[in-house]
């Protein structure tokens, strides 16, 4: 049966038209990036401007009478920001025993560094007479936050035993989970220094020692050599299974969404009087996929911008583009046909809720195993998904995406498995679309859509 | 010329049920038809054929030379019954994308839709969101719609349902106009005044199979019962002395005055001017078959109606009243 392009032009502009200009696709087209940006930018300046800077005071016992003069030193904030510094990756020019950072060290991202200071009991101190110490009424000050009881073979190990002793602590019910970690770093920092230095060795130069700067890789291919990041590897097959998911998403509910509206306002007649139920079908699907690429045009471009703004844009490889539009295309085909079917067989939304639960269920294992995926490209899971439609798209995009791509071969493997299963449901679709669009009454089941295939 | 139309052997099954038998047609171009039928008889399921939404299991269609409407979509208009819209689209965008899919420019379908809304006084409507629009002023916007791309071919089911009086004088004068361009008019209704008064031809489903294809001149001819109306300008006149008029065969006394059949063969003009001699009339004048009493006839015949005749009387004169004063 031929159909007319002219016709299925004009309904995906007009498709396309009526959704771009929607209020729920602007909210849909702004809410990731305004997720990306409260999650990555505002949410640790709220959490950290709503966390008050703790101050306080320590308990300490020491009867090795070494940690504690160590502890003084780990528990300075100076020391407490290093020891963030290098826990998060960043350059540290100075060694974690160094008090006094230099310039050159940058504050590291996180919640306040609490002021702690210590009050230390002599040696043979009991205890047991001081927990009531950390009892305290709300507003009392200074604060008491622990009591560290340094174990007394912490330094020195007792004979014939081949470990050091721990320590102990005891807390405030007031202490807070960041003040409590970084109280435990500091005493551990302050065990290892008192344990080095009681074997004579120095433990500012063992750190010195220690320090080794984190190179960029450099990754080198036949076409040349780029710069490499490993988060940036790690996180890259994930956004683009994220974006496959939200164009799909997007564009497939669009569809579902306008022919159910067409049905209920039974204007779909009217347009069978002008258009088959073919060009109808294309046209929306065309349509909606229109939709759906200007939604990942729009993330691309924030993408490659906000990357550009780190220097990061060189890691991205124009193909992984070229590849992302085209598994979002023939992804979108097979979900977005099939919520079309959804839309024609259904009289209204909540009807469609049955049929909408496993296809978006499939979505998102796929985009979920891209992440994993992308940690393993070439493992014999990742191989096989690749092959598995509806969901292999995701697979072979987060190993397309992923620190070691598959050969080519393979990449157009997916895309011909994809383009087959495109059209075994483009077929199906086609079937159901035809005779569930003048269908009104109970909705039907599975086993319905399948003989209306039959029979159309 | 070819027909317009032209339905052969078609049938139409949906599982067990049959819902339309051996359906034969033929529609010259430029007549016009009316389809009449009970609820449920197949005229929805014959239009839908027609209009290539359904195909039928068997049989051929030819639609204006075309193999199949889908062929000729451009050329044809139609009002379903279901009809809508889209509820967020201005009138203008909804009647330009209309008449766009049916091969008219852009600026072809809005000088027409422009003339069109006016003549059925919808001037100001064209930049107003369809939700907008009231639900009569929204039926003569879909009438546009289907008559927007000058079709050779319209199909009208039920245009004038939930129409006020004037607006029903409107769209009949539309029509009128379509057919006198030369479009071709097939017209479903169950109101049968509407039927008689703008078809030139009637044909009759019922139970999916054609049970009457006849001119409305001939069908007037062929029903014709001699019976003579009469209203006395005397309301006390004793109107049972017409009995001994010759050529009466019975009196009927009525609310409006009395229904006065003939013996067949008898000369009305003759028997006319004797009643009026005795009893002095307001207003005297034969009686000629209406539609609904050919409907009630054939579908009371079949002996398979559902509902019963004088049931669907009743019905069919509702829907005569809802239609006419709706």
């Amino acid at each position: 049966m031929s159909v007319s392009m002219r016709r299925i032009g004009l309904v995906a502009a007009r498709d396309y038209k009526a959704t771009i200009t929607s209020r729920g696709f602007l909210i849909g087209l702004l809410i990731m990036p305004a997720m990306v940006v409260i999650f990555a930018v505002l949410m640790p300046k709220i959490l950290n401007s709503r966390s008050p800077q703790v101050a306080g005071e320590v308990m300490v016992i020491d009867p090795t009478g070494k940690v504690g003069a160590e502890l003084t030193q780990t528990v300075a904030p100076a020391s407490i920001e290093l020891r963030r510094s290098m826990a998060t990756g960043q350059n540290p020019a100075a060694p974690p025993g160094q008090t006094q950072p230099t310039p050159a060290a940058a504050p590291a991202v996180g919640p306040p560094i609490p002021r702690l200071s210590l009050v230390t009991l002599p040696a043979d101190t009991d205890v047991s007479d001081h927990k009531s110490w950390l009892i305290q009424p709300r507003n009392a000050t200074p604060q008491h936050l622990a009591i560290v009881v340094v174990r007394p073979d912490a330094v020195v190990p007792r004979p014939q035993a081949t470990a050091f002793g721990n320590f102990d602590l005891y807390t405030s019910v007031r202490i807070d989970d960041n003040t409590e970690t970084t109280l435990r770093d500091s005493v551990r920092a302050a065990l290892i220094a008192a344990r080095l230095r009681n074997a004579g060795q120095d433990p500012d130069a063992i750190a010195r020692d220690q320090q080794v700067t984190q190179p960029e890789s450099v990754v080198m291919s036949a076409t040349g050599q780029r710069s490499g990041s490993r988060l940036f590897a790690r996180i890259l097959p994930f956004a683009c299974g994220v974006l496959i998911f939200m164009g799909v998403m997007m564009g497939g509910s669009g569809l579902m969404t306008s022919t159910v509206e067409e049905k209920s306002n039974r204007v779909i007649e009217v347009l069978l009087a002008a258009v088959s139920p073919l060009e109808l079908m294309y046209g929306k699907l065309l349509g909606q996929l229109g939709l759906g690429l200007t939604l990942m045009g729009v993330y691309l471009v924030l993408s490659v911008y906000t990357l550009g703004q780190y220097s990061l844009a060189v890691l991205l490889d124009p193909m992984l583009i070229v590849y992302l539009l085209a598994f979002y295309i023939v992804t979108y085909m097979v979900f977005g046909s099939l919520m079309l079917t959804i839309g024609a067989a259904v009289n209204q939304m909540a009807e469609a809720q049955s049929f909408m639960g496993p296809l978006v269920i499939l979505l998102v294992v796929g985009y979920s195993m891209t992440g994993i995926i992308g940690q393993a490209p070439n493992s014999t899971f990742s191989v096989a998904m690749s092959f598995i439609p509806p969901i292999n798209t995701f697979a072979m995009m987060g190993r397309i995406a992923s620190s070691a791509p598959p050969p080519a071969w393979q990449v157009w493997a997916t895309l011909g498995v994809s383009c087959v299963a495109v059209a075994a449901v483009v077929w199906f679709a086609a079937k159901v679309f035809k005779i569930g669009l003048l269908m009104h009454g109970k909705p039907p089941s599975i086993a319905t859509l399948i003989q209306w295939a039959r029979m159309a | 010329m070819t027909a317009a139309l032209e339905l052969q052997g078609i049938r139409k099954t949906f599982g067990a049920k049959v819902a339309i038998e051996s359906l034969d047609l033929s529609i010259p171009r430029g007549a016009t038809y009316g389809l009449i039928g009970p609820s449920g008889a197949g005229k929805t399921t014959a239009i839908r054929m027609i209009m290539s939404i359904l195909f039928p299991d068997r049989g051929n269609i030819s639609v204006l030379g075309q193999g199949s409407a889908l062929q000729a979509k451009d050329r044809i208009g139609y009002l379903p019954e279901e009809r809508g819209s889209y509820r967020k689209m201005t009138v203008g965008a909804f009647l330009t994308y209309m008449g766009c899919l049916k091969g008219r420019t852009r600026a072809q379908v809005n000088g027409r839709a422009d003339r069109l809304l006016g003549r059925l006084g919808l001037p100001d409507v064209a930049t107003k969101k369809c939700e907008d629009l009231s639900k009569g002023m929204l039926q003569r916007v879909q009438f546009v719609a289907a008559i927007v791309n000058e079709p050779d071919l319209l199909i009208l089911d039920e245009p004038f349902g939930g129409l006020d009086p004037v607006s029903v004088r409107l769209l009949r004068e539309v029509i009128a106009e379509e057919q006198q361009r030369g479009a071709t008019i097939i017209f479903s209704t169950h109101v049968m005044a509407h039927a008689e008064e703008l078809c030139q031809q009637i044909v009759m489903i019922h139970q999916g199979r054609k049970v009457l294809d006849e001119a409305m001149s001939g069908l007037r001819r062929q029903y014709d019962t001699r019976h003579i109306m009469l209203e006395p300008l005397d309301a006390n006149a004793n109107l049972l002395t017409l009995q001994s008029v010759p050529g009466v065969e019975n009196v009927k006394l009525n609310d409006e005055g009395c229904e006065v059949r003939l013996v067949q063969g008898t000369d009305p003009g003759g028997a006319m001017r004797a009643i009026a001699a005795i009893v002095a009339p307001a207003r005297i004048e034969l009686a000629r078959i209406r539609l609904e009493d050919v409907f009630i006839r054939l579908v009371g015949a079949s002996g398979a109606a559902e509902e019963s005749q004088q049931a669907l009387r009743t019905h069919l004169q509702g829907l005569s009243t809802t239609g006419a004063t709706s």
